[in-house]
């Protein structure tokens, strides 16, 4: 309670202090370009039903950063990034194969994956840090994320990435979201499904890597879940999806790294997590068309003007379905009293 | 000298088709020629769908193999128009009419390229064939079923093919929606164009087809309606002897495993 | 530590600790596969996945309001948090249209920063090692005994042994009911099991396994041994029972096997038993009986092994039926390797006579060839007859069916058939031996 008071002067002071405002700011920009493309990426695997692959990306990060540091012995953001990046694709493809060699449901080998490739990551860590060996705590940093240490020159190769991954998401928009929408179809006018597919999966990768330092890889993955599902409820297009999602992101962005600053001891991924969690559930109940809301409310209005006998029953049907697309069974149905019945 | 005979628009020559090591399709050899109304008929599990995802390349083709135009599908790609099962897609996906419409264009951009001004016009004039223009803008879920098919008709118009391919489009569409898809096939069949139609009610298709083949896990006849809807053909076709072959796919499929 | 392990001989100190941590570690991952067998088959997987996950702000809380990292307000507030998770994720699915995996993915993901913001946060106040709670640390769990009479034990081996009785007692109580609506939701709901309650006790004991052990193995890690040892028993038996039973017993081996592993290595025990059931895993996929990997390419090869010697005995046949009388045949040549490894070997059990040129089949051979003729001519004739095919174009599908037509098939296209000879006019052999 004390805190959340104290934080409001402790904003106030902290931005006209010369090294503080320097060093928010550096952190404001990588967190919010991580954000903003995160959500723009997570857009894309959302729409190819395949939410979680930002979450076993980010799983397996830590075995592949953990064994670049071994191998190199160098421990610079870039080399930890490749090393990153390596293994959670190996991860995907690895995601792939066992769904195409094996039995196992979709869902199971997801969570074989994200389950053993982080296993390997904490068990390859805690090995280097009982020998003492350098670079584990940087490691171990990328988990939970550390903005904080996040440099001027992190940042600016953060939103390069983050840049040139939107820039290439827009370039490529007309053919993803035809594969997304109609696998068949594309396929059939000789869309290379599988490419486009891989093409997506790199992205999710290099978002979730690019998002490591500052969220951290066991939180990075809600930056690409988040957002995208809350921007959905605002908007039935793909294009302002995309820039709503990415405004999402930003916005829990900046909400979180403020909220860590106003509250110390605050971590700033899990405080961004949090803001984007915000959003999403405001936008889930108070969206107009889709929120629960403006639902219940249409509904009652709909049964209403029903029972005024200004509706048929036919009518009512028709226009349920028209405003729930995913099929009335799901949405909260209202049963017309006996009393107002016409 | 004999003039040469053009190639036939769709040949499919000893296609069998596998799922998984277990055939579905038995050597199916069918050649049309010329342009029409084909309908594609036979009981449930008699493989029409899986015939036409063969012809396109999305099943493989475990023995013969499938032309057009005398050549392979990857030369005449612009030339052959899909459209398939209205379940297959999710239909909350957040697009409107229009965007679904405007994907019919996308083979012909290619990569990169935006669909222009001239997209456009050909994606509404589309809808307008369809019925469809005033809803152009509304998000596909809100529609019906038969409105869904429609657009997924629009889109196939939209490609501007010589032969399309529909996978069931009458399954789970009101009547009036059904007459409208039927009159919009038959006016591409009277502008030379072939519509081969995936198709499970027999009555309709004595009313509606010029050419159908009878399938039931093996081509059972194929030539003019009138001469394949015989009784001896349909008996063969609907009458238990699938028996047989299924249990032979099944034997294919656990040698393949086990031998 | 000595003083608290001293109520030992020393020497048995050593084999005390590796022994309680073992215990603990194998209680934790047997309730774990358990419970996880049922959400593997169920396609809850990821369900399992989110509760690994959200369980971590239920436990925080429950420590911190009870003071210690344990007792029942810690497993009352796993279990709130995990009943949460699937409630939310349903409501998610109900009311925006959302994907399970997509809700499950915003819930989970939700969840854990809350965790893990109580955790940094209530460090300072209660002893919650954020690291311990994430990654666990198996091997402290011997030096923090309690006495059961008088009897002294780790404390985690006593709560992850009271854990798995107790989520054994709930999925055993309603075994029937659990595999009922695993395999089929709607029919158990028109039969009328409680399937709502069905599932909620499911997604409580998983909570409870969860929590049974996240002190030793880590919040995070439980994923791995929710969902890999059932995974890998799907694979190799095909019975709800038996998947249970082996997931169990790979559970506790990948246990054992992990600690004694990261033991040795001096690394995260918890990380070492789930890289070994992902080794069980990898090595289940690739050998697993009919499914596996290997045998399936092996049953590829050994198929095209034998289509080699079936298509070399049929041709000698046919050329022998041409010449008449059983004469011996000019050598046609082999056109790849696996045709010459064929005719080695065909010459080498003695199917096929060679001198000096000629060849010729010996009884055996006749006999083998025989079958694969008449399976041949058998699906010319079955084809001719009900398929709309042109006559040239028998040839090709029988020449592949005829390695994959077993007798009993043949026995009824004869019969249908009623003797006669094949489309082409040839006689089909009669079956033989």
């Amino acid at each position: 309670m004390t805190a959340s008071f104290a934080g409001v002067p402790c904003l106030a002071v902290a931005f006209p202090a010369t090294g503080l405002a320097y060093n928010t700011l550096v952190v404001l920009v990588a967190v919010a370009t991580v954000g903003c493309a995160g959500g723009v990426v997570g857009t894309l695997a959302l729409l190819r039903k395949r939410p979680l692959l930002g979450d076993a990306a980010a799983h397996a990060t830590l075995v592949g950063a953990a064994a670049i540091v071994l191998l190199t012995g160098r421990r610079d953001l870039p080399t930890l990034l490749t090393g990153a990046a390596a293994s959670s694709f190996a991860a995907l493809c690895l995601l792939a194969l066992i769904r195409r060699c094996t039995r196992t449901r979709d869902d199971a080998a997801t969570a074989i994956l994200i389950g053993v490739s982080f296993g390997a990551g904490v068990s390859v860590v805690t090995w280097m840090m009982a020998r003492g060996l350098p670079g584990s705590g940087t490691i171990e940093q990328l988990l939970l994320g550390h903005a904080a240490a996040v440099t001027a020159r992190d940042a600016t190769l953060l939103a390069a990435v983050a840049l040139a991954t939107v820039l290439v998401v827009a370039a490529t928009l007309k053919e993803t979201v035809a594969v997304a929408f109609d696998a068949a179809f594309a396929a059939a006018g000789g869309w290379p499904v599988g490419l486009i597919d891989n093409a997506v999966t790199a992205l999710v990768v290099l978002m979730v890597v690019v998002g490591l330092p500052t969220a951290g890889g066991v939180l990075v993955s809600a930056l690409l879940v988040i957002p995208p599902v809350a921007a959905r409820q605002w908007t039935e297009r793909v294009g302002p999806l995309l820039v709503l999602a990415g405004l999402v992101g930003l916005a829990s962005a900046v909400l979180g790294v403020l909220a860590s600053i106003a509250w110390p001891g605050l971590p700033t991924g899990p405080a961004v997590v949090l803001s984007a969690a915000l959003i999403c559930l405001v936008s889930i109940l108070g969206a107009p068309g889709r929120g629960l809301v403006a639902r219940r409310w249409r509904e009652r209005e709909l049964v209403r003007r029903w029972a005024a006998g200004r509706l048929t029953e036919e009518g009512l049907a028709l226009e349920r379905g028209l405003h729930e697309p995913w099929g009335l069974a799901a949405g909260p149905s209202i049963t017309v009293p006996e009393s107002r019945r016409p | 000298m004999m003039p040469q005979p053009s190639p036939p628009i769709v040949e499919f020559h000893d296609v069998t088709v596998a799922y998984g090591g277990r055939p579905v399709l038995w050597n199916v050899d069918l050649a049309i020629e010329q342009a029409c109304l084909f309908g594609v008929i036979g009981p449930n599990g008699a493989g029409k769908s899986t015939l036409l995802k063969a012809a396109l390349g999305l099943v493989p083709v475990v023995g013969g193999y499938v032309r057009f135009f005398g050549t392979s599908l990857s030369r005449v790609r612009g030339r052959v128009g899909y459209v398939p099962q209205r379940e297959t897609v999710d239909w909350d996906f957040p697009v409107n009419v229009m965007d679904v419409v405007l994907m019919g264009t996308y083979g012909r951009l290619g990569w990169l390229a935006r669909p222009g001004r001239r997209e456009r016009a050909l994606a509404l004039e589309c809808l307008d064939r369809v019925g469809l223009a005033d809803v152009a803008t509304r998000q596909i879920g809100r529609l019906s079923g038969g409105q869904q098919q429609r657009v997924f008709l629009a889109r196939a118009l939209a490609q501007q093919a010589d032969v399309y391919l529909f996978d069931e489009p009458l399954a789970g569409v009101d009547a009036r929606s059904q007459e409208r898809i039927f009159g919009v096939l038959a006016a591409l069949r009277d502008a030379g164009r072939l519509v081969i139609v995936v198709h499970h009610d027999l009555r309709m298709a004595v009313a509606w087809f010029d050419r159908v083949a009878l399938l039931d896990m093996r081509l059972v006849a194929a030539g003019p309606t009138q001469e394949v809807l015989t009784p001896e053909h349909l008996r063969r076709a609907y009458a238990g002897r699938v028996e047989l072959l299924d249990e032979l796919g099944r034997a294919v499929a656990e040698r393949g495993r086990t031998a | 530590m000595n003083e608290a392990a001293g109520w030992m001989l020393p020497d048995a100190g050593h084999l005390a600790f590796h022994a309680w941590s073992m215990a603990t570690a194998a209680a934790f991952s047997a309730a774990c596969a358990l419970v996880g067998s049922f959400l593997v088959v169920r396609r809850m997987s990821l369900l399992g996945d989110a509760i690994a996950h959200a369980v971590l702000p239920g436990i925080a809380i429950g420590a911190l309001a009870g003071g210690q990292l344990g007792g029942p307000l810690v497993i009352g507030g796993a279990v709130a948090a995990a009943l949460l998770t699937a409630w939310s994720t349903r409501l998610l699915r109900t009311a925006a249209g959302l994907a399970e995996d997509a809700g499950a993915g915003v819930v989970f993901t939700t969840m854990f920063a809350a965790g893990v913001v109580i955790v940094t946060l209530a460090a300072a106040r209660v002893d919650l090692d954020p690291e311990c709670v994430l990654f666990g640390s198996l091997e402290l769990v011997a030096f923090d005994l309690m006495s059961i009479g008088r009897l002294m034990m780790p404390r985690a081996t006593v709560s992850a042994v009271a854990m798995l009785a107790l989520v054994a007692v709930a999925i055993g109580a309603t075994w029937r009911w659990q595999v009922f609506t695993a395999f089929d939701t709607p029919a158990a709901c028109v039969v009328g099991v409680p399937v709502a309650a069905v599932t909620a006790l499911l997604l409580t004991a998983t909570a409870v396994a969860t929590v049974g052990g996240f002190e030793a193995v880590g919040a995070v890690l439980v994923v791995s041994m929710l969902v890999v040892p059932a995974a890998a028993a799907e694979l190799l038996v095909h019975r709800m029972h038996r998947v249970v039973a082996v997931a169990i017993a790979l559970a506790v081996v990948a246990a054992c096997l992990g600690w004694l592993a990261a033991w040795a290595c001096n690394t995260n025990a918890a990380g070492m038993i789930a890289v070994v059931l992902g080794g069980m895993y990898g090595l289940a996929a690739l050998v697993a009986p009919v499914d596996g990997v290997l045998p399936r390419a092996a049953a590829g090869i050994n198929l095209a092994w034998r289509v080699a010697r079936e298509d070399w005995l049929a041709q000698i046949w046919r050329a022998q039926e041409e010449l008449g009388g059983g004469r011996a045949v000019p050598r046609p040549m082999p056109r790849s390797l696996l045709e010459r490894a064929a005719v080695w070997w065909l010459w080498l059990v003695g199917q096929v006579e060679d001198r000096g040129g000629l060849v010729r089949l010996s009884v055996a051979g006749r006999r083998e060839a025989e079958t694969v003729v008449r399976s041949h001519r058998l699906w010319e004739a079955w084809l001719g007859r009900h398929a709309d095919l042109p006559l040239d174009h028998l040839h090709p599908p029988a020449e592949w069916v005829e390695h994959h037509l077993g007798a009993a098939v043949r026995q009824r296209i004869e019969a249908e058939m009623a003797g006669g000879p094949d489309p082409h006019g040839r006689e089909i052999p009669p079956e033989s031996g």
